[in-house]
């Protein structure tokens, strides 16, 4: 039987969902979509849904004695966007997002575990080596946002957890974004790059780089990134990185764009990241 | 700064919208009315062997061919297409029936459960079966043999969906044994006829009620036709109230687009390149059924030489039937298509001449007194050159000309001229519409006056009292004007063909100054004028020869433009607009239709994608298929420009769907200026002009 | 289950499911049909409603987030000051044609001019990106919002 449940606590939420196999319903944006049926009709779940954006205890921001920020589950990105405490690329990345409106309604947790391949905020989360926090009545178990999301619609999340919270790690980066939709507000993203890195004394230091929606999960890859760290930044070779990066991006032709695009848009923004660590950047 | 409208009166129906009291078919409430539900064909073609039907429970229906009362034919000018697919369907998603029921969510699940049996043909996706073909020549085409020269092309356009904020719906109930509808509409007898038709019943049978509609674009003229034929079929058979309101996915997957198009053009040159003349093919893609594709394939083909006067032209046009959703009117009807290749096709030959486009096309650019492509004549007065010259004037089009010329500046300027003929083609006005206004006046002196017009958006409500409250010279509190019931008023015609200010204007203003003539206070008195067209008019649609219009409205758009180079992404920086509308009643109504039909045409040339696969539609929903945000579309800045005409209520001619014309071809040419490349065919999607940078045009 | 909430200033309580869209409960529990469709998926705006007065697509949200939340449709914004002042700009601007994006727009607007009252036009297309109009080419609608601010929504 498909039951609803309306937690009055986390605790209550954890003891619920250690019982029943459920959706959890956080802003709605994507669920709501994707369970629609008609005008007038209840939206169709084949599972038990656990709603949890009353979950006071989960709307927070905050900042951990670590250097860490913490955000609560049911946060939603409009408050991510004003809060202090989040550093600049999550907000330039999430402004970007749909429209205001669904900013208001939707949560940064439920864009991760809606797991899509063109789920924007997940981008920065991989790049900054942010993880979330699972919570059952077990414990509490760290994944990194890399590790959790493992495919389309899939995660690593089990049938008896919740997400409580995303921790953002602090960096020290200088950042490149761009995201590539169909039009310049409210679109679905065809591709995403960020790009980031640090140069100290004309060294690159750290270097890093995610696409997004050029594969069922977003692209980053340590390997090719640990090969261009400690090198001087006159030096990088950029042919080289794209050449590196060019077989990872594997993007699909859809109703949105083809698979031709996508690759060629991924690379020439790559290269205009590399060219700007190339050019000149000195610290 | 913001506009000021001096000429502008308080629009009708502001605070009714603006406070959400306005009612539109789904804000009826009707507790007891059912659900109807499409059952539709999953095959592209075939013979439709048999329908399993599953057990319904009590109070559901299901309705089809097999219920149709007198004929299975909907009424849509060439009546091919069926009310429900009888032994055939002939498109995927062709209506085989309707489950009719109290409860939507069992209705729909019973829907599902219709399984029809079929025997699958072959269908045809290309336009290579031609269904309606014309042919028509001015001129002496025999001239091309001279030619020391010839340069050919062609342009494709594709598909594009109106995105009417309010899908398709409609509402049907049995009052006093006669049939009621409310419904988003455009054209209440239409709708009314069909029904007449399907059922062959008296006229006096049917009555059709205007609510508020959310926009219809040419989208609401055709397919409510469809809709009302079903659900008379239904509600003969189950005699209860019925609604069926289609959500937006089903409305973008099923109902009627705009053609897409292939236009082929060749021009002769002399040896000193003067042109002889040009030949134009138009192939448009009709779907399914002909529908009232003969009618847009008219159209396409008479302004296909647009703002130019060649004197030789060959034209010739098919259209096209395809085992897929029919295409229908849009804004336009046609004509859009044809003047994007002659605006593209004009510029790309002057560089094949080596000589500048605005040099080529001033050389060509239409004149009063000229003759057009069907041998009419062009007898009003032509403005077309100073909407040029303001038009540039407002852009510093010259200058920027020059200025993005220099290679990798990314930036490019583009201008369009194009035309509009106002009203129904030829003498179709006085021959097949033939319009006739009633207005009355009690014995208080309160003016009543009813036409078929419906007010989707376009302030034809506004403004057409505005024409009969000025003629009397009366307070405006003393005219009465509301939406139309057929009931009520007789017919003046359908909402399309940009006709409603021109012919039902000018007949309102007629009507209203014949009343003024006869006015006797403290008496009853009633006036029905008929539509008189000027005499000069002669077309025969046969042969495609003689005036085809009543009289022409123009414009020019001017679109400049910025291309990234690393994403190919276009930003349309800004927009600058001039018309000649004749005179515009009211300029406020008149920028709304040149800020939202320039806003259209856009979409249509670079965002608005909607690719058939197999049979289906690719983008089924509004974030696939993607319309212009706020932040989509630039500064909008319009001229217009007085130049009465004589037979339009206080001088004005049509301008709804003049503003489409001009916006692909000046989008268009400013990407090529951009990117130097050439664009033969739209959407200019990011992917096409990456192609075109990296492989070449 | 049910569901508490403020309505136009009436505190209502509903007794649906609590994944019942917004919408469903304002158009067909509470006969309130200002609020319109466009496209059931959070791309047109139409439904947009203010909970809490921040705008929300009311097409997606299920009834069991707005509890104990204060909503506010167009029949309840246009007994509002700032509503005139809204409207009035629109009118004179002509930013409504069809009018079924209207309420939303107006309502997405208020909320543009609560939060900044004096945009620029860049700031006012950005912040009313969630709602389409396919009448207006949108200048009007952006003229009208410039007009209210100029004039003032009187907070």
């Amino acid at each position: 039987m498909i039951r609803h449940f309306v937690p009055a606590s986390l605790e209550e939420a954890l003891r619920i969902i250690n019982k029943n196999n459920c959706y959890i319903m956080s802003g709605g944006t994507d669920l709501m979509v994707q369970k629609h049926v008609s005008t007038g009709l209840l939206p169709n779940f084949d599972r038990s849904v656990l709603y949890v954006m009353g979950l006071k205890e989960l709307d927070y921001i905050k900042n951990e004695s670590d250097g860490s920020v913490s955000i609560g589950a049911t946060t939603r990105f409009v408050d991510i966007e004003k809060s202090e405490l989040v550093p600049e690329i999550y907000k330039k990345v999430i402004r970007e997002i749909a429209s205001p409106n669904i900013r208001n309604m939707a949560t940064m947790t439920g864009n991760i575990a809606n797991a899509s391949p063109a789920g924007d905020s997940i981008v920065p989360l991989v790049l900054n080596d942010a993880y979330v926090v699972l919570s059952s009545l077990n414990g509490e178990r760290k994944v990194p946002v890399k590790d959790f999301v493992l495919g389309v619609r899939k995660t690593d999340r089990k049938n008896e957890e919740i997400i409580t919270k995303i921790v953002l790690l602090p960096q020290n980066l200088k950042y490149f974004y761009r995201k590539v939709g169909s039009r310049k507000a409210e679109s679905i993203t065809k591709v995403s790059f960020l790009g980031a890195y640090r140069i100290e004394n004309n060294i690159i230091k750290d270097f890093r780089v995610a696409f997004g929606s050029v594969s069922i999960k977003v692209v980053r890859n340590l390997e090719v990134e640990n090969k261009y760290k400690n090198i001087k930044a006159s030096e990088l070779n950029i042919d080289e990185v794209i050449k590196d990066y060019s077989p990872l991006v594997t993007p699909i032709t859809d109703q949105r764009s083809n698979k031709e695009y996508r690759h060629k848009v991924a690379m020439n923004l790559l290269r205009k990241f590399l060219e700007e660590i190339k050019g000149g950047q000195n610290e | 700064m913001l506009p000021k409208y001096n000429t502008s009166v308080k629009k009708v129906d502001n605070e009714e919208k603006m406070s959400g009291m306005a009612i539109f078919t789904g804000d009826i409430r009707m507790d007891d009315a059912l659900f109807a539900i499409p059952v539709r064909s999953t095959i592209s073609y075939g013979k439709i062997l048999k329908i399993n039907v599953p057990g319904l429970p009590k109070g559901y229906y299901f309705v089809s061919a097999k219920d149709i009362v007198k004929e299975n034919v909907c009424n849509i000018i060439a009546s091919d297409w069926p009310v429900f697919a009888d032994k055939e369907t002939h498109y995927k998603g062709e209506t085989i029936g309707l489950i009719v029921g109290p409860d939507k969510k069992i209705a729909i699940d019973l829907a599902t459960m219709v399984h029809a049996e079929y025997e699958e043909y072959e269908p045809v996706y290309e336009m290579k079966n031609s269904y309606v073909h014309k042919e028509f020549n001015k001129g002496n085409p025999g001239l091309f043999k001279n030619a020391t020269k010839v340069f050919s092309e062609s342009f494709e356009t594709g598909y594009q969906e109106q995105i009417y904020l309010e899908p398709q719906g409609m509402l049907m109930w049995l009052e006093d044994k006669k049939i009621v509808i409310k419904a988003s509409m455009q054209c209440p007898f239409y709708i009314k006829n069909a029904v007449v038709r399907t059922l062959g019943c008296k006229p006096e049978k049917v009555r059709v009620i205007q609510p508020a509609v959310g926009g219809a674009f040419g989208g609401k003229e055709h397919y409510p036709s469809l809709m009302a034929a079903q659900l008379a079929t239904a509600i003969v058979k189950i005699k209860k109230p019925i609604k069926m309101i289609f959500d937006r996915k089903e409305d973008i997957t099923f109902t009627t687009k705009r053609h897409p198009s292939k236009t082929e053009i060749s021009a002769y040159m002399d040896k000193n390149d003067n042109i002889i003349g040009v030949k134009i093919h138009v192939g448009i893609d009709g779907g399914a059924y002909v529908g009232c594709s003969m009618v847009v394939l008219a159209r396409a083909l008479i302004a296909c030489t647009n703002t130019y006067t060649f004197d030789n032209v060959a034209v010739t046009g098919d259209a096209y039937c395809t085992n897929k959703v029919p295409s229908a009117a849009f804004r336009g009807f046609g004509s859009p298509q044809s003047i994007y290749a002659m605006e593209m096709f004009i510029n790309h030959l002057a560089d094949f001449l080596h000589v500048k486009p605005l040099e080529l096309r001033n050389k060509y650019l239409v004149k009063t007194g000229d003759i057009t492509s069907t041998n009419g004549i062009f007898r009003d007065k032509i403005i077309l050159k100073e909407l040029m010259d303001k038009a540039m004037e407002m852009s510093d089009y010259k200058r920027k000309l020059e200025e993005y010329s220099k290679p990798g500046s990314y930036r490019g300027i583009g201008m369009s001229t194009f035309l509009h003929g106002c009203g129904f083609t030829g003498s179709g006005e006085s021959t097949i519409i033939n319009a006739q206004l009633r207005i009355k006046k009690d014995k208080n002196g309160i003016v009543t006056f009813y036409t078929s017009q419906v007010d989707f958006g376009q302030g034809n409500k506004t403004t057409l009292k505005r024409i009969v409250v000025d003629t009397l010279g009366i307070p405006e509190d003393h005219v009465i004007y509301d939406a139309p019931d057929t009931d009520e008023t007789l017919s003046t015609g359908p909402t399309a063909a940009s006709r409603t200010i021109i012919i039902v204007g000018g007949l309102a203003a007629k009507a209203a100054q014949h009343l003024k003539e006869i006015w006797k206070d403290g008496e009853e008195q009633e006036i029905v004028e008929p539509y008189v067209g000027p005499s000069y008019i002669k077309w025969d649609d046969d042969t495609m020869q003689g005036d085809a219009y009543p009289g022409y409205a123009w414009g020019v758009n001017i679109v400049e433009v910025s291309v990234d180079p690393i994403t190919y992404e276009v930003t349309i920086e800004h927009c600058w607009s001039t018309y000649d509308v004749g005179h515009a009643i009211d300029e406020r109504i008149l920028i709304g239709q040149a800020d939202g039909g320039l806003a259209q045409a856009l979409g249509w040339a670079y965002l608005e994608k909607e690719v058939m696969e197999n049979g289906v539609f690719k983008q089924k929903t509004l974030s696939d298929y993607v319309i212009p945000t706020m932040v989509d579309l630039p500064q909008m800045e319009t001229a217009i420009i007085d130049n009465p005409f004589p037979y339009g209520a206080f001088g004005a001619k049509g301008a709804g769907e003049l503003t489409f014309a001009g916006g692909a071809p000046a989008f268009c040419l400013a990407v090529e200026q951009a990117i130097n490349r050439k664009i033969h065919k739209i959407p200019a999607t990011p992917e096409y002009i990456m192609e075109l940078i990296e492989n070449g045009d | 289950m049910e569901i508490k909430f403020k309505l136009n200033g009436v505190e209502t309580c509903v007794d649906v499911n609590p994944s019942m869209r917004l919408l469903d409960v304002i158009r067909d529990i509470c006969h309130l049909t200002g609020t319109k469709e466009g496209c059931g998926e959070g791309e047109c705006g139409a439904c947009t409603v203010l909970v809490n007065d921040e705008p929300y697509n009311s097409c997606l949200t299920p009834i069991i987030n707005i509890n104990n939340k204060e909503v506010i449709t167009i029949e309840g914004f246009r007994e509002t000051k700032a509503y005139r002042v809204i409207a009035d700009a629109f009118a004179e601007m002509g930013g409504s044609q069809c009018g079924f994006c209207t309420p939303g727009m107006i309502l997405a607007s208020y909320a543009v001019l609560k939060k900044n009252p004096h945009p620029t036009e860049e700031e006012i297309r950005i912040a009313l990106s969630g709602n389409l109009c396919r009448c207006t080419g949108y200048q009007a609608i952006v003229n009208a919002v410039l007009l209210a601010s100029e004039k003032g929504i009187k907070l």
